[in-house]
């Protein structure tokens, strides 16, 4: 089994609070696929710094807003 | 299940499928001349593949027309990578035959058999990261 990245992240969470957007649209607003969303939101993969830019900018917070760093 | 991951399962099938013909041809002429079984297995993947690729653009056609994304193009290179060592070694063993059992055609029929697992090998990573991650 691979290593989890030990990044937490609040995608979810966020679309939850914009109205409900879809994995679907938040992959094209940012140009990954749905399935990338989905491994983002699972934890199974870091986005790029370029793709974290664009999630963060997507909701209107900032980088760290949305993406942070678990244990010490 | 996305189209890429799709993709690398009927591909995956589709490399199975030829290379086990091109086995049971090898395995009919082992001394005949290497282009007998060579052609029919080259055309068997061609046509397999377009027919599996037609199937798959037509059943996903917004998928098949979009690049692939960032950690799509991860996965890819990871499994290449790694299908890579899988190919060396396939090489090596066919090399260790040939030193122990000198014959060209052999040599050739091992070669490719090295090359169509690797294939296969690099399709099977494919899902499997695509599935659990990377």
């Amino acid at each position: 089994m691979p290593k989890r990245p030990p990044i937490t992240n609040r995608v979810r969470e966020l679309r939850e609070q914009h109205g409900q957007i879809s994995q679907q649209a938040l992959g094209d607003a940012v140009g990954v696929t749905r399935q990338t969303i989905i491994a983002i939101e699972q934890g199974r993969y870091s986005p790029s710094l370029e793709t974290s830019f664009r999630i963060a900018r997507q909701f209107g917070v900032g980088v760290e807003d949305v993406f942070g760093w678990e244990g010490e | 299940m996305s189209f890429r991951e799709k993709s690398a399962w009927t591909m995956a099938a589709v490399m199975l499928v030829a290379g086990v013909f091109y086995a049971w041809l090898v395995s009919h002429g082992p001394g005949a001349p290497v282009i007998g079984p060579l052609v029919p297995y080259v055309m068997l993947v061609i046509i397999l593949s377009v027919a599996v690729q037609i199937v798959l653009a037509v059943t996903s056609p917004k998928e098949a027309q979009a690049a692939a994304d960032e950690r799509e193009r991860l996965i890819l290179w990871r499994a290449g990578q790694l299908s890579g060592i899988v190919l060396a070694v396939g090489l090596v063993a066919s090399g260790a035959v040939y030193v122990m059992l000198p014959s060209g055609n052999m040599l050739f029929h091992h070669v490719l058999g090295a090359l169509i697992v690797a294939q296969i090998a690099e399709y099977l990573l494919q899902v499997y990261f695509f599935r659990r991650g990377h």
